[in-house]
């Protein structure tokens, strides 16, 4: 009884404070339709089942600690590999990314990447700047790139029919997947929506600026608009939320948080989010850098390269010079 | 047992500095640790050299504590010294995190490569290389005779001293100059 007592509650509290979102529970790969038909990823069952426990997260303050007792066991799933020999990779469906050319917008925010001559992003402004209405922050305040009070009136509501269909772009798409719980959605505003399946409403938000700013510094706060668990999903088994540290994505990087101040103590992992399935391979990519236990499986020729990205091991067409698959997760 | 939050804390405190790494101080998860091995990018810069001292002030001893891999380009003491007088001291100060941060992920490269690697994409590239930094700009390797110099985005250039460091998760080429991402 008291359990459903509790789904009340939470229901309750995830519609009137948008702060306090789920955790990302993410139960991947135990269902195979929620996945990208795609990637055909092998993967069975997650270790853990998140879903039965998710359904009533811990009693929050603002700044969301979004934990449930799975996560405070401090053990994690294990994301599905996506399972490749150089005989027998998964091929990923070539798709030009016509999200990010041609699509039309009133505001030029919703980009992935900004592409200079070299292919490759420009330079990145500092998460201090006044950009998009953000305070430059200190200690307590807020210096992620949307204010709490605008997250506020995104979070709980419906995700709008038209973003319904609005894949996420570029590497996003391969650090936040859909499954039985959740989608993820581009939204506008560089954020991700993460959206409950279950009553189509914005559960969270997961910033998605990669190019436009740089790294949060260390010392400040974790923007509390993003604050839960949102470590993409490659990532996940390494960083899972425990009762010392939280982890936090952000802007490229990853974030080891203070769980009672939200204070960022340091960056566990750098994210480049440079490359992804059918866009060009960036010119900053053409020097080889697979990781060296993965070289004698992934070595190029002239059929086929490969690069190292995020966690990733992608290949790359070298006629086309394009990103033609994601052939293996390292985790 | 009544579950206090003075005790929870108390309990937490210690279990972080149970917990925590010899380098830096940054306690980090097992899955983590494991991935990355015993002879990480982070232990394999000094502490006590202005590089491990810039790398713990912007929290980046963890990164290269962690699985990674990358590939880091570490300027040498004497590298540092070359920089205008206080520009150093300027970067490390608290206020200026973000500038040092900057500074430092422009010698962080995405995943693990070798000098022999640079070599055959400046020879492919018919004499130079372009280098994504984790930092967003782009580094331009070419050869000087038997040495691999690398141009960034300031007009400054770097040689490196000392190559193919391997680490367990990554490898650290040394250089003899500061980059600057412009």
């Amino acid at each position: 009884m008291r359990k459903w007592i509790l789904a009340a509650g939470a229901a309750a509290l995830a519609v009137t404070a948008p702060a306090l979102a789920d955790p990302n529970k993410g139960g991947k790969g135990g269902n195979k339709g929620a996945q990208h038909a795609e990637h055909g990823q092998q993967g069975g069952k997650p270790a853990r089942d998140h879903g039965a426990k998710g359904d009533f997260p811990k009693a929050e303050r603002g700044g969301g600690k979004g934990q449930d007792n799975a996560r405070r066991e401090g053990k994690a799933f294990k994301p599905a590999r996506i399972d490749g020999d150089r005989g027998k990779d998964d091929m990923r469906i070539v798709r030009p990314d016509d999200d990010r050319q041609g699509r039309g917008r009133d505001r030029d925010v919703v980009r992935v990447r900004d592409f200079d001559d070299d292919g490759r992003f420009a330079g990145r402004r500092f998460a201090r700047g006044f950009d998009n209405g953000c305070p430059p922050g200190l200690a307590k305040k807020d210096n992620g790139c949307l204010p709490p009070g605008q997250a506020k009136k995104i979070v709980g509501t419906l995700l709008p029919a038209a973003l319904s269909s609005r894949a996420l772009v570029g590497p996003y798409r391969d650090w936040y997947r859909d499954d039985d719980r959740f989608l993820y959605r581009m939204g506008s505003d560089g954020q991700i929506y993460r959206v409950n399946r279950a009553n189509s409403l914005i559960d969270a938000l997961i910033p998605a600026q990669l190019n436009d700013f740089g790294y949060y510094p260390v010392g400040m706060a974790y923007p509390s608009s993003y604050n839960f668990y949102n470590v993409p999903v490659q990532y996940s088994s390494y960083w899972p939320d425990n009762d010392d540290y939280f982890y936090r994505y952000g802007n490229g990087a990853i974030y080891q948080v203070d769980p009672q101040t939200s204070m960022i103590r340091s960056i566990v992992a750098l994210l480049a989010g440079d490359l992804s399935v059918g866009q060009p391979l960036p010119v900053g990519y053409s020097t080889y850098n697979v990781p060296l236990a993965y070289r004698d499986r992934y070595y190029d020729t002239p059929d086929a390269w490969y690069r190292y990205n995020d966690g990733y091991v992608y290949r790359v067409d070298p006629a086309t010079q394009l990103v033609t698959a994601v052939i293996r997760a390292l985790v | 047992m009544r579950l206090t939050r003075t005790f929870l804390l108390a309990a937490t405190a210690a279990v972080a500095l149970a917990a925590c790494d010899k380098q830096g101080g940054q306690a980090t998860s097992p899955a983590a640790k494991e991935a990355a091995g015993d002879e990480t990018l982070a232990k394999g810069i000094a502490a006590d050299s202005k590089m491990g001292a810039a790398l713990k002030a912007t929290g980046l001893d963890a990164t290269l504590g962690g699985p990674g891999p990358y590939t880091v380009l570490a300027p040498d003491d004497a590298a540092f010294d070359k920089m205008p007088a206080g520009a150093l001291d300027t970067l490390m100060k608290p206020d200026a995190r973000a500038d040092l941060t900057a500074l430092l992920t422009y010698h962080i490269l995405p995943g693990t490569i070798l000098a022999e690697d640079i070599g055959k994409a400046i020879d492919t590239g018919k004499g130079k290389a372009v280098l994504a930094t984790m930092g967003g700009g782009t580094l331009t390797a070419t050869r000087e005779g038997d040495a691999i110099v690398l141009a960034d985005g300031a007009g400054g250039k770097a040689r490196v001293t000392k190559a193919d460091d391997k680490r367990s998760n990554g490898v650290i080429h040394h250089l003899d100059a500061v980059l600057l991402p412009s």
